[in-house]
């Protein structure tokens, strides 16, 4: 199973604030136990959703800073309003409150057919980016920057 | 800047921060006798004193918060703590 929770970005300001969108298709394996008859989202999933997207935003400036990469060190508050089930396309939304050299806070929240279905608040450290593997890049977010710096955007 | 806060509100944002019942927790609280105070514990205090209060901790002012009442007396420094009456 991949672990690619952010499939486009549709807008960003890098260290800031990001929106973004993953589609979930009814084939997710996971489906098939949460739950049978009543196949929602899990709630973890929508939390990873949001930390993925507020790392891309931290990312997008920190690879400027050599800050190395965000990474989830705390869910400081999560809320889930209403089921996501089958077929549903989150946008996904961040807004960046602090940004240091350590550490960065950020609110994010989840919309699907325009109604808020979740909302966090995250902590994150940063990582070097030589801990990763030789080359580990993030193709959406690189896309994404690709594309605006063609215009595109 | 932000409003003064009395001792008995600061031990509550000490507790708060570090996810203990206030009544755990006293000035002479030592840093090894509070679970969450590691590394994580540090980060969520930098960013809730950068939050709450708009200070940034350096890396030596780090080193030096050992105990619960340093803290409170780094909020103390900051003029952010007025002592209760």
């Amino acid at each position: 199973m991949r672990f690619l929770l952010v499939d486009r970005i549709l807008e960003l300001e890098p260290g800031k604030s990001i929106k973004a969108e993953h589609h979930i298709s009814s084939d997710e394996d996971f489906f098939r136990d949460h739950f049978p008859g009543f196949p929602v989202v899990p709630g973890v999933l929508l939390t990873e959703m949001m930390a993925q997207a507020a790392g891309k935003c931290l990312d997008a400036e920190g690879r400027e800073k050599g800050k190395g990469k965000a990474m989830l060190a705390q869910i400081r508050s999560a809320y889930f309003r209403d089921w996501v089930r089958p077929d549903s396309t989150a946008l996904i939304t961040a807004e960046v409150r602090t940004n240091q050299a350590q550490y960065a806070t950020a609110v994010c929240a989840i919309e699907v057919n325009e109604a808020k279905v979740c909302s966090a608040d995250l902590l994150f450290s940063f990582l070097p980016m030589n801990e990763f593997a030789p080359g580990y890049r993030d193709e959406v977010l690189e896309t994404f920057l690709a594309s605006r710096k063609h215009g595109k955007v | 800047m932000a409003a003064e806060i009395s001792s008995s509100e600061a031990l509550a944002w000490v507790a708060e921060v570090f996810e203990v019942p206030v009544e755990k927790i006293r000035p002479e609280t030592r840093r090894d006798e509070i679970e969450a105070w590691d590394s994580l514990g540090i980060l969520t205090l930098m960013a809730r004193l950068d939050e709450d209060y708009h200070i940034l901790l350096t890396e030596e002012e780090i080193q030096q918060l050992q105990s619960v009442g340093d803290i409170l007396n780094f909020l103390r420094k900051r003029g952010l703590l007025r002592d209760d009456q």
